[in-house]
């Protein structure tokens, strides 16, 4: 089996660590996180034809 | 998404629903680190109908009467699509009554615990369910002896046991 580089093993884990440190954040913050994936992945999606809908959230103008 | 969670306390004090909890992606971004979905699934138990007939209709009219309508499967409230999920079995039953009471900024709110929303990806068994356990098993903080219950109670020890290193 093929083994990993040093440099990019030290990329997957800082990746991993990444993560981990998104995962421990407030509820709050974690749904600001997914309305920010919403937003990156909408344009992707609604190109492939799927009906998708980004959330509006309180704190944030539309 | 704080006036949704308002909403479907409110529809919990008005006895439109006997007991809510948020399940799903968004109930396991909770424990771990934030998953895409652009559904909030929120399971309930709906008043009289533990274990009998699993209506939606009741809480669909009290919605519609509060002036939000159906998207498909879900219902939009306050911009965000909310796909409701009665409790279909005895998993889900104790899931919803043993979820966690949490603040979403100062509003109370329940979100299903992390041993139950494993044990729920256990028993439906999709692809996307096992790669959620992975997620679970690298970055929630489990209690492994509540896990072990759960999975006791409900003849799921070795689907872990597939599912886990």
């Amino acid at each position: 089996m093929d083994t990993l580089k040093p440099e990019i093993a030290r990329l997957f884990a800082a990746k991993e660590a990444r993560r981990r440190k998104l995962a421990v954040l407030s509820f709050p913050e974690k749904v600001r996180a997914v309305v920010c994936l919403q937003e990156m992945a909408a344009p992707v999606l609604r190109a492939r034809g799927r009906k998708v809908r980004v959330w509006k959230l309180d704190d944030r103008v539309a | 998404m704080k006036s949704t969670l308002q909403v479907l306390n409110e529809l919990e004090r008005d006895g439109v629903i006997e007991r809510y909890a948020i399940g799903g992606a968004m109930g396991a971004t909770f424990y771990v680190e934030p998953l895409l979905t652009f559904d909030l699934d929120v399971f309930v138990i709906l008043p009289g109908t533990a274990g009998n007939l699993l209506s939606l209709t009741p809480l669909y009219e009290a919605l519609r009467a509060r002036g939000y309508t159906e998207e498909g499967e879900c219902v939009l409230i306050e911009g965000v699509p909310v796909q409701f999920i009665p409790a279909y079995n005895s998993l889900l039953e104790e899931a919803l009554r043993k979820a966690r009471e949490t603040l979403y900024e100062d509003l109370s709110t329940k979100v299903v615990r992390a041993e139950h929303l494993i044990a729920i990806c256990l028993q439906t068994g999709r692809d996307k369910d096992r790669e959620r356990v992975r997620i679970f098993y690298d970055q929630a903080e489990l209690d492994m002896d509540f896990l072990a219950g759960v999975l006791q109670r409900h003849g799921l020890e070795g689907k872990w046991k597939q599912w886990t290193p």
